[in-house]
């Protein structure tokens, strides 16, 4: 069982670099805030995935709910930059 | 300025929101000691909530409950708990936030005084935290404003 969340784990670390090549090469400013709340989403997955993987996953469910939290904030008040610069 | 959003569905789930994000800050104070967490996290989380409130209410009304001149109090108000516990320990004949030396005055064993100190401890860094994170976010989020008025 271990091995099986392993491998998701490493396919999902492949997944936020597609993620994070949308990041640093987006055309539009969109795209890369996109990019960042998906790697956000994936960082999420992947730390439930180390609670999995060392029998923690109580302590690994708080850090990953603030993570969301803070994810989704942080995307709210960009937004809102963004609105207020005028750049959408 | 920041100004009220004017969609719907953001501003009725920061509200459905908000409750939940300050049990939460709560809970990770509450269970410092053996769960991450603490004072600092619980802190930072509350001022989040905070923060999205005032994203998305506009600055306005939440100016009326939290001000500048209250950030400040309660940073000072969580500051005094975290220093006084430690003093209080200092009275008692103990070193510095050695809490287990609590019992003679909560009337506990020390292990439990020990506990309960630092709960107090981190309840105290949460509203210092809180209180400061507000502050920055304040001093950065109305600067152009003083700016407009100093131009004025």
């Amino acid at each position: 069982m271990n091995t099986f969340f392993l491998v998701i784990g490493i396919g999902m670390c492949l997944l936020v670099l597609f993620c994070l090549f949308r990041v640093t090469y987006g055309p539009t400013i969109l795209n890369r805030a996109v990019g960042i709340s998906a790697v956000g989403t994936k960082t999420l997955i992947i730390l439930l995935i180390i609670g999995v993987i060392h029998h923690r996953v109580e302590m690994f469910v708080d850090i990953s709910m603030v993570y969301a939290l803070l994810n989704f904030i942080g995307c709210l008040v960009l937004a809102k930059y963004l609105e207020r610069t005028g750049e959408v | 300025m920041i100004r009220e959003s004017d969609d719907v569905i953001v501003k009725t789930v920061a509200r459905l929101l908000m409750p939940f994000i300050t049990i939460y800050a709560l809970y990770v104070v509450m269970h410092g000691h053996y769960s991450p967490g603490g004072g600092f996290q619980g802190g930072v989380i509350l001022a989040a909530g905070f923060i999205l409130l005032v994203v998305t209410q506009g600055i306005a009304p939440i100016r009326k409950r939290m001000s500048e001149k209250i950030a400040v109090i309660i940073s000072s108000i969580g500051l005094s708990i975290y220093a006084g516990i430690g003093a209080l320990c200092l009275i008692l004949g103990g070193g510095y936030l050695d809490y287990g030396i609590l019992s003679r005055i909560l009337s506990v064993d020390r292990a439990e005084a020990r506990s309960l100190g630092i709960l107090g401890v981190e309840i105290g860094v949460a509203l210092g935290v809180m209180a400061v994170m507000c502050t920055i976010f304040f001093a950065i989020f109305t600067l152009d404003e003083k700016n407009d008025r100093r131009n004025e």
